[in-house]
């Protein structure tokens, strides 16, 4: 680390919001955990999953790794390549849909002779 | 005029009060450039033999050994395709060449000079050079991990030559490494040789983001007083822009090298599917091959750009300097830089047009690629605008630039071709799609490379090269490259599929017999003229003229170091301050035909410099 | 962290001083250490290996005929003759995330410059991180035993072994190298290297404490990383 910022002091903040986000944090787990313990099905499983993951991502990143005090230089740099992961999923979704229908086709109706 | 030159240098009226202890001047003074913001940089300066020239923490010692690193594997690929164009125009002439042996070389020339070569030349060879010396850096920001990066791509170069004498060669599969066949048995090398690849991949991988961490944070957090993003050459943007590409889409390699390590040593199926091999079936089962393609591609296409883009930066610059000419449309180039890199996200699956992936794929895959066209061309337009009335130097620099613009527009062309999924299904695996790669990331910035070398030669030696034997090199590449690619398309359109180790009687080679055998005459003689290049600059370093400061009269902060070579540190006792943006030639008013990004507004004042 | 005061530079909030940031001379992210303008474009090509392994294994799922194991039945356990699902790794989310707020409290504690505490926050995020380590060994020991293999299981899909060992293995790697330069920063904290600058032992360069916050940042993106394989992996 071979530079060193001319200003000392870091500002720091109050450990309350620390605190706060941790037991935020641990309700959320445990609401993630109570959707395998109820054994949610279908639909409502998936969204409640996906809703309390970001939830916890989301928290982490904003407080814990102080991306939400952040300058929007910063911010911005990290979450836009994530649209080329995104575009990475949708179509993966899409391949496994045709991989799976593929091989369930020439399973069953077979291939031409 | 002096009304426009106050508004340029911005900062005066939140600060009037401030005396700038930096440069000596009043805030409200035309020359007047924020402070430093971060404390001189703090070098670790090598003692002995060892830490100044082995383990050397200098970037611009690193810069020549990942040079110098690159063109021992770029020869020894050179070589191979020898041999590959031997076999190819004189099937039976090299009597110990077996199928094998052909498909061996094939594999080990694609990913040598894909990776180990191009990409390895221009991000840590040009990259490590001239990033620090042109964004006014005294090195780059964590000059240790700067050394471990090469020396970890070094042990990858090692383990990758090391696949040539394990038992069963290197791998025989492809460049792309395609399993299933990849790892199974008969295909060449499928033993030692696709997991020494594999391992040497993942070291890449790994040194690269070393390596590629400190591009990123230097250009983003290390620039000297004045220069901002849009005051970069163009060299540095396109460095710059293929490093994100690289640390984002090395990745995918890296978890399709292990899931394949994992795959041919625990027999994971990852890749694998339910495989019968003569008659009895294998362990793998449910694997999905297409899913590693995807991977590979995701890394491969912006691959593709991690070569081209410093190619389009560097070319850029080169050309200006040569043609004491503004770079036309420098925003436009810059955001063309970017964007391609952005869409080289969107791309990938246009390699893998028949490979059994979902139909639909065409479409978007398709409508993505050419969009890439249009970046593209405003790059081209604007390199001719820029050579269009310009004082043209026809000098060995110049000369590689043009030949640049002509190869990559065929090339590029080609890909037009290709990008559309009806056109490319006929031609899929043919010589086209050879000669159509050769021509748009192997030719195209081999010869920004060629340029490069002889423009920053006589900053890394001294000494300039000699005009002569470049112009010989040059008009025997460009030539003879030309008659190695041009025939190329022909062979794709009569149906001639790539990576066949012979044609036999085929009926369709009735007409290429000759042309392979005219293409392999080209290829040595192409490949002879490159070792030119080599006795010019063993000559060069022992009689050549020497340079002395900044012989191209170019405006960069790398030609305005305090001593040719620059030493450690690179600018001496003060950072540059900059003041414009380094394309400052022939300006209207001026005394010189350059302004040197250094010089301060109030010495030109009468002049008509663009406000950057 | 807040706005650092530059001299001659005049910070603007949201977009407008995202243009001026970028649009400025010497840095991008401003006040921002060089060293953690590093790590968090590391944790993002990080971010994009994960991306690709849950890619990765969101393809082999959801191609595959053949039936996946429940994730609520395997990874269950046996306590006191009750089954409880996901037991071992509802503890393991829980040391996670406590270490996670002990690692984040240490960065604050840094950075008031609060040796001690500091010191003693890192060396409970160390413990924190080798019981989860160890905790995921008995996991894998105890999958093993059942039968799970990288190539094989008796639940149902093979992929299900490969894609767990490879993805939790790859995490695990991660938490266990966080978990020893978590050794090592407690130890250079306690000792004092970042108050009076010390030199580091390989890279000879002066350390401070936004060290201890550039370590943080890959310690909570370990946890982040968990978060996503404990909704994938363990809850899908």
């Amino acid at each position: 680390m071979s530079e060193t910022n001319k200003k000392e002091q870091t500002t720091t903040h109050k450990i309350g919001i620390y605190l706060w986000i941790w037991g935020l944090l641990f309700v959320l787990s445990f609401f993630s955990y109570m959707v395998d313990w109820y054994q949610f099905q279908g639909m409502l499983r998936w969204s409640l999953i996906l809703i309390f993951m970001f939830l916890k991502a989301g928290l982490i990143m904003a407080f814990f790794m102080h991306l939400f005090w952040e300058r929007y230089a910063l911010v911005n740099v990290l979450l836009w390549p994530m649209t080329a992961i995104a575009c990475f999923i949708f179509l993966m979704v899409a391949e496994f849909e045709y991989t799976l229908f593929s091989r369930l086709f020439y399973f069953f109706v077979g291939g031409v002779q | 005029m002096s009304d426009e030159l106050e508004n340029k240098s911005g900062y005066q009226a939140q600060s009037s009060e401030t005396v700038n202890e930096y440069s000596g001047s009043a805030v409200g003074d035309v020359d007047y450039v924020r402070p430093a913001e971060v404390s001189d940089q703090d070098l670790y300066h090598g003692h002995s033999f060892i830490t100044k020239w082995v383990f050397c923490q200098d970037a611009k010692v690193i810069g020549v050994q990942y040079f110098l690193t690159a063109v021992f594997t770029g020869i020894v690929g050179l070589i191979l395709s020898w041999l590959m164009r031997l076999q190819l125009g004189f099937p039976g002439l090299a009597g110990f060449m077996t199928a094998e042996h052909y498909y061996q070389f094939v594999t080990m020339h694609g990913m040598i000079m894909v990776v180990y070569f191009l990409t390895a030349l221009f991000l840590g060879g040009f990259g490590n050079y001239l990033i620090p010396l042109m964004v006014g850096a005294r090195d780059m920001v964590f000059p240790y991990v700067n050394m471990i990066s090469f020396w970890m791509f070094f042990v990858a170069v090692a383990v990758l030559m090391a696949s040539f004498f394990v038992p069963g060669g290197p791998t025989g599969s492809g460049w792309t490494l395609y399993p299933p066949q990849a790892i199974l048995e008969g295909t060449p090398g499928s033993g030692a040789g696709i997991l020494l690849m594999l391992i040497s991949l993942s070291l890449f991988v790994i040194g690269f983001t070393m390596g590629g961490l400190n591009y990123l944070i230097t250009v983003l957090q290390a620039r000297t007083r004045g220069m901002t993003l849009m005051r970069m050459p163009l060299t540095v943007w396109g460095i710059f822009t293929a490093t994100v590409l690289a640390m984002l889409a090395f990745p995918a390699l890296l978890v399709s090298s292990i899931m394949m390590t994992l795959d041919k040593v625990l027999e994971t199926s990852f890749f694998m599917p339910t495989i019968i091999k003569a008659g009895e079936v294998l362990g793998y089962g449910g694997g999905s091959p297409i899913l590693f393609q995807h991977l590979f591609w995701f890394f491969g296409h912006p691959e593709v750009y991690i070569v081209a883009l410093p190619a389009f930066g560097i070319v850029s610059d080169l050309i200006s300097v040569h043609s004491r000419k503004n770079i036309f449309g420098y925003r436009m180039m810059v955001w063309a830089i970017v964007g391609i890199g952005a869409l080289s996200f969107f791309v990938w699956a246009h390699h893998m047009y028949v490979s059994g992936m979902n139909p639909w794929f065409g479409f978007f895959f398709a409508t993505t690629t050419l969009i890439i066209a249009v970046p593209t061309a405003m790059k081209v337009y604007n390199w001719i605008l820029t050579l269009w009335r310009g004082n043209i130097r026809i000098n060995t620099v110049m000369l590689w630039c043009l030949g640049f613009i002509v190869t990559f527009v065929n090339g590029g062309i080609t890909g037009i071709f290709l990008g559309n999924v009806s056109v490319d299904v006929p031609l899929s695996d043919t010589y086209f799609v050879v000669a159509h790669f050769h021509m748009v990331m192997g030719i195209a910035p081999l010869m920004v490379i060629m340029g490069a070398v002889y423009h920053w030669f006589p900053l890394v030696a001294g000494r300039i090269l000699d005009e002569g034997l470049g112009k010989w090199h040059f008009w025997i590449t460009f030539l003879g490259a030309y008659s190695i690619y041009f025939p190329m398309h022909y062979l794709g359109f009569i149906g001639v599929p790539r990576r066949y180790f012979e044609m036999y009687d085929s009926p369709y080679m009735t007409s290429g017999v000759g042309l392979n055998e005219f293409i392999s005459l080209a290829a040595f003689i192409v490949g002879a003229a490159q070792f030119i290049l080599i006795y010019n600059i063993i000559k060069t370093l022992k009689t050549g003229k020497l340079a002395g400061k900044n012989p191209w009269q170019a405006n960069s902060l790398e030609w305005q170091t305090s001593t040719v070579p620059p030493e450690h540190g690179n600018f001496g006792e003060k950072l540059p301050v900059v003041h414009r943006w380094p394309y400052d030639f022939s300006v209207p008013g001026a005394k010189d035909d350059f302004i040197p990004q250094t010089v301060p507004p109030s010495e030109v004042i009468d002049t008509e410099v663009e406000k950057t | 962290m807040s706005d650092p005061k530059i001299e001659g530079y005049q910070f603007k909030p949201g977009f407008r001083g995202m243009v001026d940031d970028t649009a400025s001379d010497q840095t991008m992210f401003k006040g921002v250490h060089w060293g953690k303008a590093m790590m968090w474009i590391f944790l993002l090509s990080d971010t994009f290996v994960f991306s690709c392994f849950l890619i990765s294994y969101m393809k082999g799922r959801g191609s595959t005929p053949v039936e996946w194991p429940n994730a609520s039945e395997v990874f269950g356990l046996h306590v006191f003759g009750v089954d409880v699902p996901l037991l071992l790794i509802a503890i393991m989310t829980f040391v996670l995330i406590t270490s996670s707020g002990t690692m984040a409290l240490a960065v604050k504690y840094g950075y008031e410059k609060n040796r001690k505490m500091c010191g003693w926050l890192i060396l409970a995020t160390a413990i924190g991180g080798l019981t989860f380590v160890g905790m995921q060994a008995f996991e894998w020991s105890k999958l093993i035993h059942e039968g799970v293999r990288p190539w094989e299981n008796p639940f149902g899909a093979a992929q299900f072994g490969s894609f767990f060992f490879m993805i939790t293995g790859f995490h695990g790697t991660h938490v266990s190298i966080g978990v020893i330069f978590l050794f090592i920063y407690a130890y250079k904290t306690f000792a004092g290297h970042y108050d009076e600058e010390k030199r580091g032992w390989f890279t000879s360069m002066k350390g401070n404490y936004v060290e201890i916050e550039i370590l943080g940042l890959y310690w909570h993106f370990v946890d982040l990383v968990w978060v996503f394989i404990f909704a994938f992996f363990y809850l899908w």
